[in-house]
């Protein structure tokens, strides 16, 4: 441990050392006096020794939710006695401690104290709790020894999710089972269409009301129960981050939220986080896959980087033919836009949930500022249009709003105006 | 408020001593208070020349009078040390750390027993100056008992 001396210690020296000078140099025995419980102050303060305090961290689990609580448990021992010891947890900006993370105890000798912090998860993230940082003191604080404590431990806090009661479609299906009804023709559940015998049609698949109309045998089609690929797209080029709240935030809940509820219909989710730091999964199913995509969401972040990229950049399995693209993103960086319109012209289906940074950015009051945020949100509308233009549905995620709202805003989009 | 209380009545105590000399000790007394009332609002800076300042124009103002040996000079003292235990107290709480009850009761009875330790040395002190030199045998013994357990004090201190 690292030891420290309180700073008013060097001036009790000072102020009594001045005193016995005084006291010769008057020949009066007041300053000698005053000197007398200062000097006594700097015999206390020397008599303390270094302790040896054992710490030991633990966190109650390493994964959490948004918003839950994960208590920390702090476990303090030592062979002596110590009259105080300060911990401190220090603990990100997206984590805060119940009453701050900073505590203080007394140590009796080979009594073990523990000490519990209830840390709230504020933001989603990947962070290290440890090691702490340790101080003993003694009872008048004269001298201190300070030292770090305790293994790092990790603790992951995952976005939190919304309920959605219907997804976007995907227009194509791909080979495999899913749950997915096709638009073509086989063996399924959901009833396609009649259509004359033809020999290797199995019995079960005879319609008999339809064969006792016609006089000849008919049979049942049905759509094909299939997956779907789908590519969740994240733009983190950029990002309007107001006192907490950030467009990057809620585009991570949203593809967390969107990873889930498609892994749970069996379909292939990739994900592509496009920015200056680009992150990439090659579309897979199951849970193993929504773990890789929420442990790879955690580790997002906005890195900004004036190098241009495309969609060449991408390697070719992680955008599957006739996979749907669902992009999210602010809509701040042409690059992303770019991309987007370049992956439309390649055929994908694309989807643009833009997430809104206008509630966080309100325009100042004098008329030049005015005047640029209302050039800007003209500059954002034309964008869109061009996306309009190619058949590609933009719907804007507010903040206030469920994520499902934007989600049925595609879906009726896709209702009226079928892409090609 | 403690802490300024202390230093207050140290200055007070310094001014009933010398009152025709009030004005040659205001100044140093005004400024070593406004250099208490930084202390505490600049985390301890300045709090040495403060307690330098009170306790000089305590012996000055002493000096001034012409007193033999003031009897009050053991509570002057432990004032000033109460001060800046007091002081220090005050800034370390501001550091908000969320501490168990008992523990604001130890330092507290810390800060006490220091300070009754300092009246009772300081007026030990007093007490011996009081004594004339040559009065007798046994003033000799405790005089040299105390030599030697000051001595015993400086180098046990010395070893730890």
């Amino acid at each position: 441990m690292t030891g420290f001396t309180s700073r008013r210690l060097p001036a009790y020296g000072s102020l009594a050392a001045a005193g016995l000078i005084a006291g010769l140099a008057l020949g009066r025995v007041e300053p000698v006096a005053l000197a007398a419980p200062f000097l006594l102050a700097l015999v206390a303060a020397v008599a303390w020794r270094e302790p040896q305090v054992a710490v030991r961290v633990t966190l109650a689990r390493d994964r959490a939710l948004e918003g839950d609580e994960v208590a920390v448990t702090v476990d303090l021992s030592a062979p002596e006695n110590v009259d105080r010891v300060e911990l401190l947890v220090p603990l990100p900006p997206e984590l805060s401690a119940d009453g701050g993370p900073a505590r203080a105890v007394r140590l009796r000798a080979g009594e073990e104290q523990t000490v519990e912090l209830q840390v709230r998860c504020e933001r989603w993230g990947a962070f290290t709790i440890g090691p702490l940082l340790i101080r003993a003191r003694d009872t008048l604080a004269f001298r201190s020894w300070e030292s770090e404590a305790g293994e790092p431990h990790a603790l992951r806090v995952y976005p939190g999710e919304q309920t959605l009661r219907s997804l976007v479609v995907p227009l194509e299906t791909q080979v495999f089972a899913g749950n997915q009804v096709s638009r073509a023709r086989g063996e399924g559940i959901e009833f396609a269409d009649l259509r004359e015998w033809q020999p290797g049609d199995r019995l079960r698949r005879v319609n008999w009301r339809a064969t006792a109309l016609r006089g000849a045998l008919w049979v049942n089609e049905q759509h094909l129960e299939r997956n779907t690929d789908v590519v969740l797209f994240l733009d983190t080029f950029g990002e309007v981050r107001v006192e907490g709240r950030s467009t990057n935030d809620r585009a991570v809940r949203a593809a967390a939220t969107l990873a889930h509820r498609y892994l749970e219909r069996k379909d292939r989710v990739g994900l592509v986080g496009f920015g200056g730091f680009l992150s990439w999964l090659v579309p897979a199913s199951g849970t193993k896959q929504l773990y890789q995509i929420v442990d790879t969401l955690l580790t997002s972040q906005i890195v900004h980087s004036y190098a241009w990229r495309g969609v060449d950049v991408l390697p070719p399995r992680t955008l599957p033919p006739k996979a749907l693209v669902l992009a999210i993103t602010p809509l701040l960086d042409n690059r992303t836009a770019s991309a987007l319109l370049d992956l439309r012209a390649r055929g994908y289906d694309l989807v643009v949930v833009e997430v809104s940074p206008l509630e966080l950015v309100a325009p100042d009051r004098d008329a030049a500022a005015q005047l640029a945020h209302r050039l800007w949100r003209l500059s954002r509308e034309a964008l869109r249009w061009r996306y309009e233009q190619v058949g590609v549905p933009v719907v804007t995620w507010r903040e206030d709003e469920p994520l499902a709202v934007p989600l049925e805003e595609v879906n009726a989009f896709r209702h009226l105006a079928r892409p090609a | 408020m403690g802490a300024a209380a202390a230093y207050g009545g140290v200055l007070a105590d310094a001014l009933v001593h010398a009152w025709s000399h009030a004005s040659a000790l205001a100044p140093g007394a005004a400024v070593g208070a406004l250099l208490l009332v930084a202390a505490l609002v600049f985390g301890g800076r300045g709090l040495g020349v403060a307690l330098f300042l009170a306790g000089a124009t305590y012996v000055g103002a002493v000096a001034a009078a012409g007193h033999r040996i003031d009897g009050s000079a053991p509570l002057v003292a432990v004032l000033l040390l109460l001060c800046g235990e007091l002081s220090a107290w005050s800034l370390d709480e501001r550091w908000g750390i969320r501490a168990a009850a008992p523990l604001a009761w130890r330092r507290g009875a810390g800060v006490a027993i220091l300070g009754l330790a300092g009246l009772a040395v300081a007026a030990l002190v007093v007490a011996l100056s009081a004594v004339p030199s040559n009065h007798g045998l046994a003033w000799t013994v405790a005089g040299a008992a105390a030599a030697v357990g000051a001595a015993g004090t400086g180098i046990w201190v010395a070893r730890r």
